[in-house]
């Protein structure tokens, strides 16, 4: 029996996801590094670790989908496609029956709406921090606390203190005068996460909210974020077991429809350079 | 000698105004808010007293600013927006247009000859709409904040920022930081982004010249430079920009005194 794999990477703004599948959709490796500067450049350096993992090499992938802000420094990538395709095909793989996705990444937010794992409308923030990971990243710090720490702190809560400040620069600042008054890091950070979900319910909104609800993204690792989420929307919410992947998995799953369209079509499938090496910031390297 | 005396509570730093100190001149003093406006209050009135040096009756004291509230010894609280339309007025009576640019808010106001506000509009939401937003890059490129104005002046070259949130530029600041760009270069992509959003503030409520620029913002000779460099128009700069709406205070409570 021969096995054909299909790859995805997700180059997100602060993390980096790669996802290794076979032909049954059997996830065989998977990889979650910092973007930072370095693995911006140094896609491959991801890529290797998760075909380590798997026991591949490079020619084994039959095609490889490279999504998310940092796609297009994939030079080793046979296609590209934007994050919000490949979200839609993750979220349904992990839950056929999702028709509503809200991803909150380290840089930004996005609902999508979806059938079938197609996606039929999205809405997006990407302009102010304010509703993202960063949001919470910034505020951890100045609490000196770990994002580890957040749902646990949150769930601690006795009385939610409101955060009126939309700014991160400014909530900040509430938050340390909260401290000064004697709040406890408890009910500010419950409050902090309110903010937060309030804040992506009122842009999701705009789309037809319909159950099932699945929350993906980094912040979606945040039990208390997932409350939140939940008490704003007023539904439940399902999260993925690796809610960080679903755009990895997506470009995957995608690349792997594509192969199983051309061969019944009897075409071969193109695969791209597959270059393997570093890239310079936001510049393909021509052909 | 009847003194009066105008407080400004702000969010950042408490300024003071007295009026009429035996010497004809005026009393300026300015301390940080801190988290106990009330204290702050105390201890502005107590500086101020000191600077003036001579026995005072303080016979009127107005208050204005985020903490006039809680000024204890205050006989009356203004908005703050009018106390700096008064303070502008004083100095500059053909005046129509005041830019405030403040470390945590900015606002623009139209102000009819008498110095009252006939119509404003007020950026308090962001960080990257005021002051605060080149304190922050200041901070990534360690420079004094008083050399950051001139030196944005100095580029050729401004950086474009992407982004129009505070952190999000912060973060670009540090990546072309990284990548060798000049700070000047860095410095005026800075000014230039946060004079955009101030020109389009100035452009709802509509110009009418002259107008005067006050608050901190205006002891940064950059900031100035690329706002008129948006607007098209020369900019008059208010002395003691940053006294101006406790100065308001002041003459208001001189007229209300003298009223009573």
């Amino acid at each position: 029996m021969i096995f054909i794999f299909f790859a995805g990477i997700d180059l997100g703004s602060t993390m980096t996801k790669v996802v290794i599948l076979d032909d049954t959709e059997h996830i065989c490796a998977t990889v979650v590094e910092h973007t930072g500067a370095e693995h911006r450049k140094l896609a491959y350096k991801v890529m290797e670790e998760a075909l380590g993992k798997a026991k591949l090499s490079l020619d084994d992938i039959a095609y490889i989908i490279a999504t998310g802000y940092g796609r297009i420094n994939v030079p080793f990538a046979d296609k590209q496609l934007t994050e919000l395709t490949c979200h839609a095909r993750g979220v349904n793989y992990f839950f056929p029956g999702a028709c509503t996705a809200v991803d909150i990444g380290g840089q930004d937010a996005k609902g999508l709406m979806i059938q079938n794992g197609k996606l039929l409308d999205f809405v997006m923030s990407d302009k102010c921090a304010a509703g993202t990971g960063r949001f919470l990243e910034v505020i951890a710090a100045a609490l000196g606390i770990t994002m580890d720490d957040l749902g646990a702190l949150s769930a601690a809560s006795k009385n939610r203190v409101p955060i009126s400040s939309t700014c991160t620069i400014f909530a900040q600042q509430e938050v340390v005068n909260h401290l000064s008054k004697g709040v406890s890091v408890e009910d500010i950070v419950a409050g902090l996460h309110d903010a937060i979900a309030s804040r992506v319910v009122r842009m999701v909104r705009r789309l037809k909210v319909e159950p099932e609800v699945v929350f993906t993204g980094g912040v979606a690792k945040n039990s208390g974020m997932v409350r939140a989420l939940a008490d704003n929307l007023g539904c439940p919410v399902l999260v993925p077991s690796e809610p960080l992947l679903s755009g990895a998995i997506g470009a995957a799953i995608t690349g792997k429809e594509m192969v199983m369209k051309a061969q019944a079509e009897g075409r071969k499938l193109e695969t791209g350079m597959r270059k393997m090496g570093e890239t310079t910031f936001f510049q393909q390297d021509k052909v | 000698m009847k003194s009066f005396l105008g407080v400004d509570i702000g969010s950042g730093t408490s300024k003071g105004v007295i009026l009429n100190v035996p010497d004809g001149s005026n009393v300026y003093h300015s301390i940080l808010s801190g988290v106990d406006y009330r204290r702050s209050a105390e201890e502005l009135r107590k500086g101020l007293l000191k600077k003036a040096g001579a026995e005072l009756e303080i016979c009127y004291t107005v208050a204005t600013g985020q903490g006039a509230g809680l000024v204890s010894y205050a006989n009356e609280k203004v908005a703050d927006l009018r106390g700096c339309a008064r303070g502008v007025n004083r100095r500059f009576p053909a005046a129509r247009t005041v830019i405030d640019v403040e470390g945590q808010s900015t606002q623009v106001m139209r102000i009819s000859g008498q110095g009252r506000v006939i119509n404003f509009v007020v950026s308090e939401k962001c960080a990257a709409g005021c002051g605060r937003f080149i304190d922050i890059i200041s901070n990534v490129l360690q420079i004094p904040i008083d050399e950051i104005g001139p030196l944005s002046l100095k580029s050729d070259n401004p950086v474009t920022f992407t982004t129009a949130c505070a952190v999000f530029g912060e973060s670009e600041a540090v990546s072309r930081v990284s990548e060798g760009v000049p700070k000047e270069d860095i410095l005026a992509g800075v000014h230039s982004a946060l004079a955009e959003k101030i020109a389009s503030l100035v452009n709802r409520v509509g110009i009418e010249q002259d107008c005067v620029i006050c608050g901190g913002g205006a002891l940064n000779i950059g900031l100035v430079k690329w706002i008129e460099k948006k607007l098209k128009i020369r900019l008059i700069i208010q002395p003691y920009p940053q006294y101006v709406a406790a100065l308001g205070a002041a003459l208001i409570a001189r007229e209300n005194m003298v009223s009573k």
